[in-house]
């Protein structure tokens, strides 16, 4: 990046861009420690399994990215693909 | 026929009238009266009841333009509320074009809540299509200008359908109340009505319109627009389809149809135009469900939905203002300048993704809840699925590719206090409904059950239920981990994507070329055959014809007598070229009329 370090925004800073990513990995293990000592309110037995949300969220995530990537293949267009069906 | 007194006028009627008086103040004073009016409805909304009717005749019908129960109630604080809170935003407008067409527009819808018949409901139906269309039009783009074109004549096919359903529907009962319709023997005409009230709320496949036309709209017009006809078919739906299983399964392709095109999104408007999809499929999910805890989560969802909603298109209609730019490649780093439009757009976006302490973890809660109660385990999942991918495009990556990304060298000026003042009192009631939700649960439909099924109290809800606090930050905050662990696949390039409105677009443009082509090959094999060849040898034939009669006597008498009759000065020629010019002499035409005279004495 051309622009200097000092003159970075703090958020643009890779020294900040590092702790937040501690930040992220500590929150998500956090909510995992936290798990062992919840009482459990599951509507479903699949709930019961140790983990599940954050399993959850992790697969219907990286499944929602995966998917719109493979359909970005036959979706995608440039952004002038529907000017001439709209001038007329 | 009631007449009208200030204890039975709808509160639309307050927004409809006022709008024609806008054009009578100048300046700040007309901003505030503007203000004032949403204000005026709010109390209007709080002082009503049951109790209050006010009908109308209308052909052979009384109408029931005022229906003050429960749910229209609910409908109405929060329509006049966040008309409020954008008319504060909106304040730093200085022409009335957009106050007018929003206070016609959010009238209208309040008019469609409060209606109690079919026939006001459709009659101002109409009136939201035609009013909302201004504010797309009133960015005065080329784009806004298409985009406007084909938002009115999806409206206007979509009037046309309900239209068809109720005339169906009338003629068939008789009556125009507007109540549920049972399940149990469906016809024509309440499918018509179920189609006409889903094309307003952008389902599956009828959504398309929503993020063609929304995003292209005016910085005021994208916040107004974001809360009010999708909202008002929610409502509805809520009152006429409760129950219908055919709305979960819409509603569960609704939420993820909504994440999968937010993703592909590049245009930050355009990305906040499919989560309200994504968010009116939980709705509809939960209309589907049907059961009284489920509608009041509809209802909760929609109430609490329209206000991070509004403030997170406030927070991009600040960066269009400021930058003039929407597109998430052209933008980024704005963090550096527009720190509170970060901050309050930031409370929107954690309100959407439900993460606790705000709104969206009171009100989507109960549909979610609904669902399980119910035992449906894949709506269930997909809602749950559907809660996760909204925090990946609406929770993060909207502010993300915004405000931090890049840096874009953009060093706009924070949004100005009138934006700022909206978007504060949006976020404090986004934060305020997240931790004492019991003021909205009480307003609610079927509120005591609600408080039954549903902690209410802050403790109850981040104390007692601990639990469900930690399962629901481990699932957003795994869901924030794919999003950065996956931030390459997601880098936004400047495209887009191709959606339902291609079978309009494109699909309109290739219909047209298939049917030129067929068309119009049979209008030119038609004009060959029969214009040019067909009229061609009968009008010889007719023209000839006296000729060669007349030569089949002649032609004996010219052979007996040796005359020339063949080539091009020959006796037929000459009698040919008599006949087409009809130069007789008068000599041979006094003959003939006498011979003709002759005949018909004799006949």
């Amino acid at each position: 990046m051309a622009i200097p370090e000092r003159d970075q925004g703090y958020f643009d800073q890779p020294a900040t861009r590092k702790k937040l990513w501690l930040l992220l990995w500590g929150f998500c293990a956090l909510t995992v420690v936290l798990e062992l000592f919840i009482e459990r309110e599951p509507h479903f037995p699949q709930e019961n399994f140790f983990g599940f949300y954050a399993l959850l969220g992790f697969l219907a995530c990286s499944g929602c990215i995966l998917v719109a990537k493979g359909l970005a293949l036959f979706l995608k267009a440039r952004t002038d693909y529907y000017d001439d069906a709209d001038d007329q | 026929m009631t007449t009208l007194t200030i204890n039975n006028l709808p509160p639309g009627l307050i927004l409809l009238l006022g709008a024609l008086l806008v054009p009578l103040f100048r300046g700040r004073l007309r901003n505030w009266f503007v203000i004032l009016l949403p204000a005026l409805a709010f109390w209007q909304v709080s002082c009503l009841n049951e109790a209050a009717v006010l009908s109308l005749p209308f052909l052979d019908f009384e109408l029931n333009v005022l229906r003050a129960d429960v749910w229209s109630r609910a409908f109405g604080y929060i329509f006049t509320l966040n008309a409020f809170a954008a008319f504060l935003y909106g304040s730093y407008q200085k022409k009335s074009t957009e106050f007018v067409a929003a206070l016609l527009y959010i009238g209208s819808a309040l008019m469609v809540v409060f209606a109690g018949d079919l026939i006001t409901i459709y009659l101002f139906w109409e009136a939201m299509a035609v009013t909302s269309v201004y504010l797309v039009l009133a960015s005065k783009t080329t784009k806004a200008l298409a985009a406007a074109r084909r938002y009115i004549l999806v409206h206007v096919v979509g009037g046309l359908v309900l239209l068809a359903g109720l005339v169906l529907l009338i003629h068939d009962t008789g009556s125009i109340a507007f109540a549920a319709f049972a399940r149990e023997g469906a016809t024509p005409a309440t499918w018509l009505i179920l189609i006409g009230f889903l094309i307003n709320a952008a389902a599956v496949p009828f959504s398309s319109w929503l993020p063609d036309a929304y995003p292209e709209s005016t910085v005021l017009g994208g916040v107004i627009l974001s809360a009010y006809t999708s909202k008002t078919a929610v409502y509805t739906l809520v009152r006429g389809f409760p129950g219908w299983e055919i709305l979960i399964v819409i509603g569960c392709a609704m939420t993820l149809y909504g994440i999968i095109y937010a993703l592909l999104e590049n245009d930050m408007r355009r990305i906040l135009a499919y989560s309200i999809i994504n968010q009116v499929g939980f709705m509809v999910v939960g209309v589907g469900i049907g059961t009284p805890l489920a509608l009041a989560g509809t209802v909760a969802h929609a109430f609490c939905h329209i206000i991070y909603k509004a403030l997170l298109w406030m927070s991009a209609g600040a960066v269009l203002y400021r930058t003039g730019r929407s597109k998430c490649t052209e933008l980024g780093g704005l963090y550096n300048t527009m720190p509170w439009t970060l901050i309050l757009g930031g409370i929107g976006a954690l309100a959407i993704s439900s993460v606790p302490l705000t709104s969206g973890f009171t009100s989507k809660t109960i549909i979610i809840a609904a669902a399980a109660n119910q035992h449906l385990f894949w709506a269930w999942l997909i809602l749950e699925i559907a809660s996760a991918g909204v925090f990946l495009h609406a929770g993060i990556k909207f502010p993300y590719f915004v405000f931090f990304a890049k840096d874009s060298g953009l060093r706009p000026a924070e949004a100005p206090k009138s934006m700022l003042a909206g978007m504060g009192l949006l976020a404090f009631l986004c934060l305020s409904l997240g931790m004492f939700p019991e003021r909205l649960y009480d307003i609610l439909p079927n509120s005591e059950l609600v408080k039954a099924a549903m902690p209410y109290t802050f403790s109850d809800i981040y104390l007692h239920h601990f639990g469900h606090v930690v399962t629901q930050s481990q699932m957003l905050i795994f869901s924030g981990l794919v999003f950065f662990l996956f931030l390459p696949l997601l880098k936004r390039t400047d495209t887009i994507s191709l959606d339902f409105d291609w079978f309009y677009r494109k699909g309109g443009e290739l219909f047209y070329h298939f049917m030129d082509s067929i068309l119009n090959r049979i209008n030119r094999w038609t004009n060959d055959t029969v214009a040019l060849s067909f009229t061609a040898t009968l009008s010889r034939y007719v023209n000839d014809g006296p000729a060669r009669l007349w030569l089949v006597v002649v032609k004996p008498l010219w052979q007996m007598s040796r005359v020339r009759i063949e080539g091009a000065d020959g006796a037929e020629a000459r009698l040919l070229r008599l006949f087409r010019t009809s130069a007789f002499s008068i000599g041979s035409a006094a003959i003939f009329s006498i011979g003709l005279l002759l005949m018909l004495l004799l006949l």
